[in-house]
């Protein structure tokens, strides 16, 4: 008789040959998940719900009824403007962040001398990143702002800054406000990611005749892709979705987030008030794709890192 | 690696340059907030020769005796303090679980972290103005905002523990301290807990910056943080506002510096990869 | 085949000297190994031979050429590292191509040579894997694989079995020494252990605190050890008083005889432990004269003893290093 192997499965004593899960095995397997209720409850109650919730709210036509109306609303005329202009100072704002955060962190990351350089980028980068909010307006008002000192200082060097179309709400002056918090974001992203630039790759690529030029363009860049444009991502919804300093900065209502604030704020009819969130869900919809590619892009990169 | 001199020269000089540069952006907007607040002279009549006048911190003292200061400041306080104890009563014993019983779940459980950033805080608030006819009861009191900070700190704590427990040997420690007798609870706050202390410093930190920073929420749901507390003083009296904000900055770095610190010091102790773990404290 | 020889190197980092003075020249065609613990400047010596560190003082030739400033990248040398060396974003083809494409060779000569390598290090279905999906001993041989593909003129190994399990660095070692000794490529190989030096080298260079204490086959460095240093490092040693003057005498277990007999060559002492290890036996002697514990290698079966009888021991004649005290 011919030596066979079996292979059992998650059965206690039991062995068995490939044939349908006993009870016990997914007995098993499901109470290897009951530990993560808590978690998964908490979300449910205190993320899902909400979620869902601007969901139902706007899927609803003009009479109240179930209906797609308010969402084809929310994405037309003043709400499309509103939309394109919160993409291009989005996306402005993150390119700004990678090319400056991505160099920055390359230069603390390989930086030899002096020594304290590395630590004080890190760690001013995680304080800006999470600076926000009120104080950021603030600081920008403050130097940019008509009355600010860093107009005045500009006027000085005969450069006025409002004779074009400068404003802090608009599109370049968020561009220059945003990149306070995402250049740093950047940085804390990259940082990790150049640290796993093994030397070694860097020698084997000299070693086989390989220029500076020749490493970066086939193996670092390649390697460093997924890291970059995962950063890219998490700056454009980061960008994209930011309320607080916007809301101190101006009361442009082609900023989205601001837009539905103001939906719902406002002396509104049942109507509109589906409008604004179905700006909230279009806002959703838009973060997740962004959100879903920046999580393959960085399970990517943390393969490679691995290997 | 051998270069050029000019190359060696350029390859030195432009991360200097850009480096300064930075330095410079990031310095300026700070000062320009700080004279506005604490110098009492309008940007029209300033010049070289008052550059140093009128200078005095009464502007934020002035804050201090609001009716509404001490209120805010207070709350704010406790609602960190809550969140903060939310958060690792929560995530602590999740985040153990997947690591001992589930490792297959971990990519899963790090994806549900990021959900945050998918349901941005201004939407977050927009859901729960739906639901607000329906629960009342619960989102009248201020520490209704509790669960909802938890969600927003998220991304950085989950990953800020989740490394702390990469980098200790989980699997054997539990071993070794239920083979020895101890139960599974006196195991979590005896070996496991201690081992997570620089995690759980710097994941409080942090919720304890986004807490102190957090103004989408309570605007919308007019609860009356410190933040709000600053969007209004402001309207009154914008220096104070301004040297509020200044505040609330120094208070955050400072909580920065300290994890900077501690994170440095338990580091040198191990012979673990410090410097990934430091930086993995965000996303 | 090329020499390789490094003349007066001296190497300094900071305050730190890695290397004193190294005089050392490899023949063409030979398999010389830098043994040594951490920091003796063996690491540093083949770092400086890749290009990767300029010495400070000091000629290497590459043959009759001098090389001391050409860059790494035009050295036309082999090197495996110790470990994660493969590009992680290539799959294996295209890490062993990756330094014939730096030399603009076309792409049906690259695919058969790729397919000749891989052949060579038995690798030759797992040309579309990423190295990541490999097994350390298997992403070594992709490593040596690429390293050899230019065909260079001499070949660096840098603790290459280091990071791999007892039972892949056996066999990974007798294969790096066969593929060596086919394709005749004079190589240079640092390691710790002295096992592998032993086993593959056709000299040894050990080195310590940065200068070369001896340079021999296999069989000088173990059997006539140059210095006290030599003789600790490489194998095991016994340390004995000098019954014929001042200091120590360094000597091999195998090299101390046992006996029942007492004579004023021998030194008397206990047993007091005896361990079988198949053809050879331990015996453990405490030496009363030192209160020192030694350790005799003997031919299993050839001395009969048991822990707690009394013995003589002596250093084989002509066997043995006299360190001065």
């Amino acid at each position: 008789m011919a030596f066979t192997h079996t292979s059992p499965k998650k059965v206690e004593g039991v062995v068995a040959t490939a044939a349908a899960p006993s009870f016990f095995s997914v007995l098993r397997r499901v109470s290897a998940w009951s530990g993560l209720i808590p978690f998964f409850l908490f979300l449910i109650l205190f993320l899902f719900i909400p979620a869902v919730s601007v969901f139902s709210q706007a899927l609803h036509d003009a009479d109240g009824s179930f209906g797609f109306s308010a969402m084809r609303e929310a994405i037309s005329g003043q709400n499309l403007d509103a939309f394109i202009f919160s993409l291009k100072f989005s996306a402005g704002a993150a390119s700004v962040g990678v090319v400056v955060g991505g160099f920055l962190a390359y230069a603390a990351a390989t930086a030899t001398r002096p020594r304290w350089l590395r630590n004080i980028v890190s760690s001013f980068s995680g304080v800006a990143a999470n600076m926000g909010g009120l104080p950021l307006a603030f600081a920008f008002l403050s130097l940019l702002g008509r009355q600010g000192l860093g107009t005045k200082i500009l006027n000085a060097f005969g450069w006025d800054l409002y004779a074009g179309d400068f404003k802090l709400g608009e599109v370049s002056g968020l561009i220059t406000v945003y990149s306070y918090f995402n250049i740093p974001l950047m940085v804390l992203v990259t940082l990790p990611a150049i640290d796993g630039l093994k030397t070694s790759w860097r020698e084997a690529c000299a070693n086989l005749g390989g220029s500076a030029w020749t490493y970066w363009r086939r193996v670092g860049l390649p390697i460093l892709a997924p890291s970059l444009l995962g950063g890219f991502l998490l700056l454009f919804a980061n960008s994209f979705s930011a309320y607080a300093t916007a809301r101190q900065l101006t009361d442009n209502s082609k900023i989205v987030p601001l837009r539905i604030s103001f939906f719902l704020g406002g002396d509104i009819s049942i109507g509109e008030d589906a409008v604004g969130y179905s700006l909230a869900a279009w806002m959703i919809i838009l973060m997740g794709i962004s959100m879903a590619a920046y999580w393959l892009l960085r399970r990517r990169a943390e393969r490679w890192s691995h290997s | 690696m051998k270069h050029s001199g000019t190359q060696r020269t350029i390859g030195r000089l432009l991360p200097t340059l850009v480096l300064i540069a930075s330095a410079v952006f990031f310095a300026f907007p700070l000062l320009a907030m700080a004279r506005f607040a604490f110098q009492n002279l309008q940007v029209i009549d300033l010049g070289w020769n008052n550059l140093f006048e009128k200078w005095s911190i009464s502007s934020v003292t002035a804050s201090f005796s609001d009716d509404f200061f001490a209120e805010a400041l207070t709350l704010s306080l406790k609602l960190a303090v809550g969140t903060a104890l939310f958060t690792l009563g929560l995530l602590i014993p999740t985040a153990v679980w997947v690591h001992l019983r589930l490792p297959k779940a971990r990519v899963f459980v790090e994806f549900l972290t990021i959900l945050p950033y998918v349901i941005p805080a201004i939407a977050l608030v927009a859901g729960i103005v739906v639901v607000k006819p329906h629960a009342r009861w619960f989102l009248n009191s201020d520490y209704s905002l509790i669960p909802f900070y938890v969600v927003l700190a998220l991304p950085f704590t989950y990953r800020s523990i989740d490394t702390g427990l990469r980098a200790i040997d989980l699997k054997v420690l539990v071993e070794a301290s239920r083979s020895l007798g101890s139960t599974w609870v006196a195991t979590l706050l005896r070996v496991v807990i201690p081992n997570l202390r620089a995690a759980i410093i710097s994941s409080t930190f942090l919720t304890v910056a986004v807490v102190l920073g957090e103004y989408t929420i309570s605007d919308v749901l007019l609860k009356r943080t410190f933040p709000s507390f600053m969007a209004q003083y402001r309207q009154s009296d914008p220096r104070g506002g301004y040297a509020l904000a200044i505040l609330a900055l120094l208070g955050t770095t400072l909580l920065f510096v300290a994890i900077g610190v501690l994170s440095k010091s338990r580091s040198a102790r191990k012979q673990q990869p410090s410097r990934s773990q430091e930086n993995e404290i965000l996303v | 085949m090329t020499s390789l020889s490094f003349t007066g190197i001296r190497k300094t980092f900071g305050t730190t000297v890695a290397l004193e003075s190294l005089d050392l020249a490899l023949q063409p065609g030979e398999l010389v190994s830098l043994l040594g613990p951490s920091g003796c400047g063996k690491t540093t010596a083949l770092r400086i031979a890749a290009g990767f560190e300029i010495p400070d003082t000091g000629v290497v030739s590459l043959g009759e050429n001098v090389i001391t400033d050409t860059p790494a990248h035009r050295r036309n040398m082999g090197m495996v590292f110790q470990s994660y060396s493969l590009f992680p974003n290539l799959t294996v083809a295209q890490n062993v191509e990756f330094g014939l494409r730096n030399r603009k060779v076309e792409k049906v000569k690259r695919n058969s040579r790729v397919g000749e390598m891989l052949e060579l290090v038995q690798l030759s279905d797992l040309g579309k894997r990423y190295p990541h999906q490999l097994s350390g001993g298997q992403q070594q041989r992709v490593a040596l694989a690429r390293a050899l593909a230019v065909q260079p003129e001499v070949l660096l190994l840098d603790e290459p079995l280091s990071a791999l399990d007892a039972k892949v660095r056996a066999t990974l070692r007798d294969e790096i020494r066969r593929i060596q000794t086919e394709l005749k490529t004079t190589t240079l190989f640092v390691t710790h252990d002295q096992d592998e030096a032993l086993a593959i080298s056709d000299r040894i260079g050990v080195m310590s605190n940065g200068r070369l204490e001896q340079l021999g086959t296999p069989e000088d460095v173990y059997l006539r050890p140059a210095s006290p240093f030599v003789a600790r490092f490489v194998g095991s040693i016994n340390e004995l008083p000098n019954v014929n003057g001042s200091g120590q005498i360094l000597v091999r277990p195998e090299d101390v005889t046992i006996s029942a007999d007492e004579n004023e060559l021998t030194m008397r002492g206990t047993v007091t432990r005896v361990t079988f290890q198949g053809p050879v036996t331990i015996i453990s002697v405490r030496v009363d004269v030192v209160d020192q514990l030694i350790n005799v290698h003997a031919a299993s079966g050839s001395v009969h003893t048991e822990v707690g009888d009394r013995v003589s021991v002596a250093v084989a004649p002509g066997r043995g290093i006299i360190e001065a005290a």
